[in-house]
C-alpha cells in the first residue's frame, strides 16, 4: 500500500514538476491522436467508397439468338457457382430494347429508334463480381465458351478493375505507412519526455538503486507518468473529436449518404476506445523504453 | 561475511584499480581500509554492492558470489550492504524523516514498518528532534548522521562507509566515528575507507592498507602507517 501510494505520488509529482514539458508532450500526443482518428475515419470512408465501386464491376456475356432457354439457364447456374461471382442477371432481347428506348428518351444524340423494325439487340447475362480482383480469370474462363453456340461475346473492363485494385492497394499500404509514422512520433515524444523526467530525478534513482529498490519499482512511477501523458493526450483528442464529429458529419452528409459509413455513435465509441488504448500503450511503452535504456547503464 | 579471492579490477584503459586482492572479513568485524587516493578503496566498496564487477576473481558477500547474481537479485544484495558516502547523497526536497523513510518505502516495507524503523534509526543516530528539518538546515555531521540512519533503517548486515568524514571538521568526525563503533557493537560488520590517520591510530582496529590496488598490509590492531 505504501509502495502504491509512493508510485502514484511520484508519478504525479513527475508530471507536475515540469509543467511546460508535460503540457507540450500532452498537446503533441493529442495532436497525433486527432490526426490518427481523422485518418482512420478518412481511410474507412475511402475503403468503403472503393468497395462500393468494386461492387459495380461487372462482366457482360452476349448470347446468341439461337441459344435455347435451357442452355442459357444451365450456363447461368454454372456461372453462379463461382465464388467470385455475387449475382447473375438475365437481360432478354426485349429488356435490352426497352433500356435503349429509355436511354434514347433522355439523349438527343441517339436518334429515334421506333424506326427500327426488328430487334437487333442480343440477350445477355450481366455478372456482378464479389471479388473484383477475380475479374480477369472469370472473363477468361467465359471467353472459352465463345463459339460454342451460346456465347457470342464477353465484355469486361480490365483497366477499370486494375485501377480500382491499385487504389485499394495504395490505400492500405499508405494507411499502414501513416499509422507507422504516427506510432513513431508518439513514441518518440513520450520516450523523450520520460528521459527528461528520469534525468531530473537521477539523484533519487541513484539512491533507490543503492538502498536496493527493484528496477520495477524504480520504473513504475515513470511508466505511470508516460501513461498520464497518454491519458491526458487522449482525453484532449477525444474532446476535439466529439466536438468536431457533429459539424463534420453534417458537412459530409451528402458524401456519406452514398457510402456505408457514418460518424455514428458506434464508430465514435470504437474510435474513442482505440484512441485511449493506443495512447496508454504508447505511454507505457515509451516510458519503458526510456527506463530500460537508463537502468541498463 | 565478506571474502575476496584473488580479485583484480582492470579498467578498459588498462589501469588496475585492484590487483590480486585476497581478503576475508568476518561477521562483526570493524575494518579500516586505508591508502592514498586512487589506491583502490572506492573500487573495493563498489565491488561489494555490485556497482562494478571484478575482472578476475571472486567476491563473496554473505555466502553469495556477487558476480554470479542475476540482475534481479542485485537489489536484495544491496539491502544487506548499507552504504554511506562522503557527499551524503541526501534528497534536498525531503526532510530528515522522509529521507530515511524513503529507503524503506522503495524497498517495499509496509507503513507500520516504515514508521517504526525510521524512528528507531533516527533515535540511534540521535536525530529524532531534527526529523522535520531539511538537509540544508542541518550541519555536515547531522547530514552524515541522516545518511547513516537511512542505511541503518534497512538493518544491513554490512555497513560500508566511503570517506564518511571527508567533509567534516574534527569534532564532528569523532561523532560519526563513535556512531560507527556503536553500530558495530550492535552486530553490524563495518568497513570504513578513510584518509584520516588520527582516527585510525586512536581506535587501533583492523587496518587493511591498499597501495596501487594491492593489499600491502593487513593488521589486527593496526595504525594508519606501518
Amino acid at each position: 500500500m505504501t509502495r502504491v501510494l509512493y508510485v502514484l505520488a511520484a508519478a504525479w509529482h513527475g508530471f507536475s514538476r515540469n509543467p511546460f514539458m508535460s503540457v507540450a508532450s500532452t498537446l503533441t500526443v493529442a495532436l497525433m491522436l486527432v490526426l490518427l482518428a481523422f485518418f482512420v475515419v478518412t481511410d474507412r470512408g475511402l475503403q468503403s467508397a472503393v468497395a462500393l465501386l468494386e461492387q459495380k464491376v461487372e462482366l457482360v456475356l452476349y448470347i446468341s439468338d439461337d441459344a435455347k432457354v435451357s442452355q442459357i439457364l444451365e450456363l447461368r447456374a454454372r456461372i453462379e457457382k463461382d465464388p467470385a461471382v455475387s449475382r447473375v442477371d438475365y437481360v432478354s432481347k426485349e429488356d435490352a430494347l426497352q433500356r435503349l428506348k429509355e436511354l434514347a428518351a433522355t439523349r438527343a444524340d441517339i436518334g429515334p429508334i421506333e424506326e427500327i423494325g426488328s430487334n437487333p439487340l442480343p440477350a445477355s447475362l450481366e455478372i456482378k463480381l464479389a471479388q473484383a480482383q477475380e475479374s480477369r480469370r472469370v472473363a477468361g474462363e467465359l471467353r472459352a465458351e465463345v463459339g460454342s453456340g451460346i456465347v457470342t461475346e464477353v465484355v469486361d473492363n480490365p483497366e477499370v478493375v486494375d485501377q480500382l485494385l491499385t487504389i485499394t492497394r495504395v490505400l492500405s499500404i499508405g494507411g499502414l505507412a501513416v499509422l507507422g509514422m504516427m506510432l513513431f512520433v508518439t513514441l518518440f515524444v513520450i520516450v523523450n519526455t520520460i528521459r527528461i523526467a528520469v534525468h531530473a530525478r537521477r539523484d533519487e534513482i541513484e539512491i533507490m538503486q543503492l538502498v536496493g529498490a527493484t528496477d520495477r519499482l524504480i520504473s513504475a512511477p515513470f511508466v505511470l507518468e508516460g501513461m498520464l501523458v497518454g491519458t491526458f493526450g487522449a482525453a484532449l483528442a477525444l474532446l476535439v473529436l466529439f466536438g468536431a464529429a457533429g459539424p463534420v458529419t453534417a458537412s459530409l452528409v451528402k458524401f456519406l449518404d452514398i457510402l456505408p459509413v457514418s460518424l455514428g455513435p458506434d464508430l465514435l465509441a470504437r474510435l474513442a476506445a482505440g484512441v485511449f488504448g493506443f495512447a496508454l500503450l504508447m505511454g507505457a511503452g515509451g516510458a519503458s523504453i526510456s527506463l530500460r535504456a537508463y537502468l541498463a547503464k | 561475511m565478506i571474502t575476496l579471492e584473488d580479485v583484480s579490477k582492470r579498467y578498459p584503459n588498462g589501469t588496475y584499480a585492484l590487483r590480486d586482492v585476497d581478503l576475508h572479513i568476518a561477521a562483526g568485524d570493524f575494518v579500516f581500509i586505508v591508502g592514498s587516493s586512487g589506491a583502490g578503496k572506492s573500487t573495493l566498496n563498489r565491488l561489494l554492492i555490485r556497482e562494478e564487477l571484478p575482472t578476475t576473481g571472486r567476491v563473496v558477500v554473505d555466502g553469495q558470489d556477487v558476480a554470479r547474481l542475476p540482475r534481479s537479485s542485485v537489489p536484495l544484495l544491496r539491502r544487506k550492504v548499507g552504504v554511506v558516502f562522503q557527499d551524503f547523497k541526501l534528497l534536498p526536497t525531503k526532510t530528515v524523516y522522509e529521507n530515511v523513510a524513503f529507503a524503506l518505502i522503495v524497498t517495499g516495507h509496509d507503513g507500520k514498518t516504515v514508521r517504526e524503523e525510521t524512528d528507531r534509526a533516527l533515535a540511534l543516530v540521535g536525530l529524532l528532534p531534527r526529523r522535520h528539518h531539511f538537509p540544508r538546515e542541518l550541519s555536515g555531521g547531522e547530514q552524515q548522521r541522516t545518511a547513516m540512519a537511512r542505511a541503518l533503517a534497512m538493518r544491513p548486515k554490512v555497513l560500508v562507509a566511503d570517506e564518511p568524514t571527508g567533509n567534516l571538521d574534527p569534532v564532528t568526525t569523532w561523532e560519526i566515528i563513535k556512531l560507527l563503533v556503536r553500530v558495530n557493537e550492535l552486530g553490524t560488520t563495518v568497513l570504513v575507507a578513510t584518509h584520516n590517520a588520527e582516527i585510525v591510530n586512536a581506535l587501533r582496529r583492523r587496518v587493511v592498507h591498499l597501495d596501487h590496488g594491492r593489499v600491502i598490509r593487513d593488521e589486527r590492531e593496526g595504525l594508519y602507517a606501518a
